[in-house]
Formats: structure tokens, C-alpha cells, sequence
């Protein structure tokens, strides 16, 4: 299973989804996601938002090892 | 080189920061401290609105090496001495002290640019988010574009 966290807005529009998931990319993941929560996969696929596993930001195909923990991180605001 | 990176609900206290950088070595010739507060509002479009509060939200363990990341590039582009980054997180008032950076070196310029780069960064990069409250109503901040344009002055480094 792929351990799933939702960062800033993301984990507003997320409080539904599903925190444990299989899947073999964060691409697919999303696609997932997006057919049982159509804003979270709305807002999950604007360019701005990012994809994390590990906490190492990664492109959207790279495969997951099972255990692995995938975040989706909006544009920051801190400072 | 002495870095101190702390992501913390408590406030901090700008003269021992000050003090710490200042004690790291006698060849230290300059300490360039820069602290952010909350501001009692928020503008948007144009408009300026009052806020009661911000929440800070971040991701524990990617935030820290983020920002020793941040820190790292800034040591191998300046000779520094010292660097302390405290973020707070958790519920904030306005005038209350949500970031600090410090630098320490041995000449000023080093010391200001640096702090300056690490700032400039933190606000891109750093995986922090904030929440205003408004009201009793409540949103997460938008991203500046002028703060991505402040990081790309730095991006001969990136």
C-alpha cells in the first residue's frame, strides 16, 4: 500500500479520499483519485502542484515501491 | 560552519539568536539578522483586509532538509560562518515573530546577501503553508509570483 498526504488546500478538498491506496505511480494515483473526487483531481492536476515520495519531489511517473509515502504538495506560503 | 535549523510552535528571542551567531568564532566581523512578523492584514486584488490569524502548516522531516538544503547552497556560494533558520508553525497573531534568519561572516556583504538568498528560497521552496483566519472564515494563502521572481535573481546558483 502507498501511504497518501495532502498539504495546504489540497487537504481540504482530500478529507473524503482515501489515505492508503495501490498504485504504481503518482500519475496514476491521481487519475485514481480524480474519478471518485472530481475537484481533488481537478486541483491535483494544475501545473503548480507537486508530487513528493519520500519527501524527495519527483515527476508524476516515477514508479512507488509499496510502503512508499506520496504527498501532494501545493505552492508554499511560508516566510 | 555552525547551522541551526528549528521548526517551532514557541517564539524566539531576537538578542539571544543574535548572541549565538556572535559567539561562533572571533573571526565572525558581521551578523545580519532578519525577522518576520505578522501583519494585522491581508491584501488582495488590491484590497487590504483585516486578519484575526494565520495557522502555519508544514511537512515534519521535508521541511528540516529542505531547508538545510537552502542552507547548504548558500554556504557554497559565500564564506559564512554561522546560519540560524527558526520557522514557527501553528496559530499566530498578528505582530507576533513567525521567521527569523541569521547569518554570521567575517565582511558584511556575504552576511546580507546570504540572508537575503535563504530567505528568498524558504518563501519558494520550503514546504510550508498558511491559513488566515478572517472572521471566523477561513482560507489558505495564495503564492506571489513576486516571490518567485525575488528567488530567480539567485538562479545562476540554482
Amino acid at each position: 500500500m502507498i501511504k497518501l498526504l495532502f498539504f495546504g488546500r489540497l487537504g481540504d478538498v482530500a478529507c473524503d479520499a482515501p489515505k492508503l491506496i495501490e498504485a504504481n505511480t503518482p500519475a496514476e494515483i491521481r487519475d485514481l483519485l480524480a474519478a471518485d473526487f472530481p475537484e481533488l483531481g481537478r486541483q491535483l492536476r494544475e501545473p503548480q502542484v507537486l508530487v513528493s515520495v519520500n519527501q524527495m519531489i519527483v515527476s508524476w511517473n516515477q514508479p512507488l515501491a509499496a510502503g512508499s509515502e506520496v504527498a501532494f504538495l501545493p505552492p508554499v506560503t511560508g516566510g | 560552519m555552525t547551522v541551526r535549523i528549528a521548526i517551532q510552535q514557541e517564539d524566539f528571542n531576537l538578542a539571544e539568536e543574535y548572541e549565538w551567531l556572535r559567539q561562533i568564532s572571533p573571526a565572525v566581523g558581521a551578523v545580519v539578522t532578519f525577522s518576520g512578523l505578522v501583519r494585522d492584514f491581508e491584501s488582495t486584488d488590491g484590497a487590504r483586509n483585516a486578519i484575526d490569524s494565520l495557522s502555519l502548516q508544514h511537512y515534519p522531516g521535508m521541511t528540516e532538509s529542505l531547508l538545510q538544503e537552502i542552507v547548504d547552497q548558500a554556504m557554497r556560494r559565500w564564506p559564512l560562518l554561522g546560519v540560524t533558520v527558526i520557522h514557527r508553525v501553528g496559530k499566530l497573531l498578528p505582530a507576533e515573530q513567525i521567521v527569523f534568519v541569521g547569518v554570521a561572516s567575517q565582511h558584511r556583504a556575504a552576511a546580507f546577501e546570504a540572508a537575503q538568498c535563504v530567505m528568498d528560497y524558504l518563501k519558494t521552496r520550503a514546504t510550508f503553508w498558511k491559513k488566515v483566519d478572517q472572521n471566523g472564515r477561513e482560507h489558505w494563502v495564495e503564492s506571489k509570483d513576486s516571490d518567485q521572481v525575488a528567488r530567480q535573481r539567485w538562479a545562476a546558483d540554482d
